[in-house]
């Protein structure tokens, strides 16, 4: 990163910045881990952004410089106009926070919970109040407000967190991984919650999650991230569109990486053909029948395929096809 | 949902947080019943019971010294330290199980944290210290006091208290975890004060020993209380020092009580710093 990139992303006083900037940022943590390597970002005003990538792929640590919990190393990141390090206080008043593990005052209510947040982040008392009943209300808390949060469930503690997130009127809400040891169902209510925040508070949004399929529906743009490094950048869309909007996957009885390698050589597609178990899958861009020509062509010649089907391109094959290997290889699955 | 989306203001700008988090660690400290009994119950037996049978057992070690107020009072130096090397526990659990995260997002300044802490622990320590005293003044005990040397008892046991309390702030988060935190609070609770003269004068120690305990501040401040609630020839003073009037003495030994607090807050305010951020 030049000087003079750093100097121009600089946000100028009195003019609408992007509420996040990321801008050549690296963190190697006390111990040499290298968790984030230089990764540029913007999120707009009003969207729900994603930081996508599985388990160590950095996305908690590039939530913490956010948030002003960590140091970045080297490079710069502004939060509501301001910079992370130079001036935190500015940043933790623009911020709301659910982390990625449980962080309430266990002796305590809901309700408690909710009250200590809103002295600490300075709300007039009353509107303080009233602001707590309602987003009680709104995470379906109210009946069990006063109960210590001891006894609330998984879903219960996170939807709190939500709504303590949200109390201060934050500028940009950060979710890290907001449904991670959830049921699914649970999971869904929960992203039903951020898309209906993001519709009726009109507030920033930056998420992650390793569950990539559902960040799909969820989220305006993403960020995807492996080992520290940003792979892909852009809208699910158009991140997909760049593989195709379908993908050919051929069972193999064999070989796979083999015949991966043949079908390369043979196909000559933008995208090598990338291997799932007994899987090939190759994308398919806007010329399927003549790929589907082609395999039938060199179905006999030895490779194996004993099956093929046609499937939507998710932002998982994003993944794989840019980082060379199958996302749930990279979740140990 | 125009309750929520409805724009609504801050109180100000500044950046607090010390109120409602001294609060807060007073609610943790009164939140149950067997805590706040746990945190009364040493005082009252050690009043009631410990110091009337040392008294009986032991006597008068010297004329003119009352024996059961002397460890009565003196027990003001066991339990202050006790009391802030047991709440360093709640350091550990708010970092790795509550919710030190959220203030340390919160847009206050992060020292904040642990100076409510050691305030709201501080408060623990004075309704204990108060406790003693009445028990103590109910049961007997000869106070001889003055509105000049109760000075010196405030002093004594709000810096003994803030230091310690520093100390347990380094300490929990030096070596962050309970199991290896827990062994910590008797070594540094408790072992000092069988040192310091809180239940014999100094003088029976060994040499040794006795420059040992002139360093420590419970000795220290064992005798500025019991200066305070005792008087000059009860307090042990002369003892320490060696020259000098009781107050110059007094206002010495609060010196260096006041050293220990401001070093060991330099040593828990940076370890603080240095474990919440990476
Ligand atoms: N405090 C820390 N000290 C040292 N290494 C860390 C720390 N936090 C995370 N890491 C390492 O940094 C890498 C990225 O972790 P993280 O940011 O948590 O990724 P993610 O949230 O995407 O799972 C991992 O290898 C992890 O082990
Ligand atoms: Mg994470």
């Amino acid at each position: 990163m030049s000087v003079e990139i750093a100097a121009r992303r600089v946000p100028l006083p009195g003019v609408a910045a992007p509420p996040v900037i990321v801008d050549g940022m690296h963190k190697i943590y006390p111990g040499g881990v290298e968790a984030v390597r230089g990764i540029s970002f913007e999120v707009a005003d009003g969207e729900i952004f994603g930081l996508l990538g599985p388990n160590g792929a950095g996305k908690t640590t590039t939530f913490g410089v956010l948030t002003t919990l960590v140091e970045p190393t080297r490079g710069r990141a502004f939060v509501a106009g301001h910079d992370v390090v130079a001036f935190p206080l500015g940043v933790r008043r623009a911020i709301g926070v659910a982390f990625q593990d449980s962080v309430l005052d266990n002796e305590f209510s809901g309700r408690e919970n909710l009250r200590l947040h809103a002295r600490l982040w300075n709300l007039a008392r009353r509107d303080a109040e009233q602001r707590i009943d309602a987003l009680l209300a709104l995470m379906d808390l109210d009946q069990r407000a006063d109960d210590n949060v001891r006894t609330y469930s998984g879903g219960m503690r996170r939807r709190l967190e939500l709504g303590r997130a949200l109390l201060a009127n934050p500028r940009v809400l950060f979710l890290d991984e907001p449904t991670v040891g959830l049921d699914p169902s649970v999971r869904d209510e929960i992203w039903a919650l951020v898309r209906q925040l993001q519709r009726e508070e009109g507030v920033t949004i930056v998420l992650s999650t390793h569950y990539l399929e559902e960040a799909e529906d969820v989220c305006d743009r993403v960020a995807i991230m492996n080992r520290g490094e940003l792979v892909a950048l852009g809208s699910p869309a158009e991140l997909i569109e760049t593989l195709g909007a379908e993908l050919v996957e051929l069972q193999i009885d064999g070989d796979p990486t083999a015949a991966a390698r043949e079908l390369g050589i043979t196909l000559q597609r933008a995208s090598p053909p990338l291997v799932r178990r007994d899987l090939v899958s190759i994308a398919v861009s806007d010329d399927a029948a003549d790929l589907a020509r082609q395999i039938a062509a060199i179905r006999s010649d030895g490779l194996g395929i004993i099956g093929s089907t046609l499937r939507r391109t998710s932002l998982a094959d994003v993944f794989a096809h840019r980082t060379g290997r199958p996302l749930d290889e990279e979740l140990g699955r | 949902m125009t309750a929520i989306a409805a724009n609504f203001h801050r109180s100000s700008q500044r950046p607090t947080g010390l109120v409602p988090l001294y609060g807060r660690r007073l609610r943790v400290a009164t939140k149950t019943v067997p805590g706040i009994i746990g945190q009364l119950i040493t005082p009252v037996l050690w009043v009631l019971i410990v110091a009337p049978a040392l008294a009986d057992a032991l006597g008068d070690f010297a004329p003119g010294v009352d024996y059961y107020t002397y460890a009565a009072i003196g027990q003001i130096v066991l339990l202050v330290p006790f009391t802030s090397m047991f709440a360093g526990i709640n350091v550990i659990v708010d970092k790795d199980f509550g919710v030190l995260r959220d203030f340390l997002v919160a847009p206050i300044r992060r020292r904040t944290i642990p100076l409510a802490n050691a305030l709201g622990v501080l408060t623990v320590s004075w309704v204990q210290v108060v406790i003693i005293i009445g028990l103590a003044a109910a049961n007997g005990a000869e106070l001889d006091t003055s509105a000049s040397r109760v000075v010196f008892l405030f002093g004594a046991v709000s810096l003994l208290g803030l230091g310690t309390y520093g100390l347990a702030e380094a300490l929990a988060y030096r070596v962050g975890r309970q199991e290896a935190y827990g062994p910590l609070i008797p070594a540094i609770g408790v072992t000092p004060f069988m040192l310091c003269g809180g239940i014999y004068p100094l003088a029976v120690l060994p040499t040794g020993v006795r420059w040992l305990a002139y360093f420590l501040p419970w000795t220290h401040a064992v005798a500025l209380v019991r200066y305070a609630l005792m008087g000059t020839a009860e307090s042990g003073l002369a003892q320490i020092w060696g020259f000098g009037a009781a107050p110059v003495q007094a206002t010495l030994s609060l010196a260096a009580l006041a050293l220990f607090t401001a070093l060991a807050w330099r040593l828990a305010l940076r370890v603080f710093r240095r474990a919440t951020t990476s």
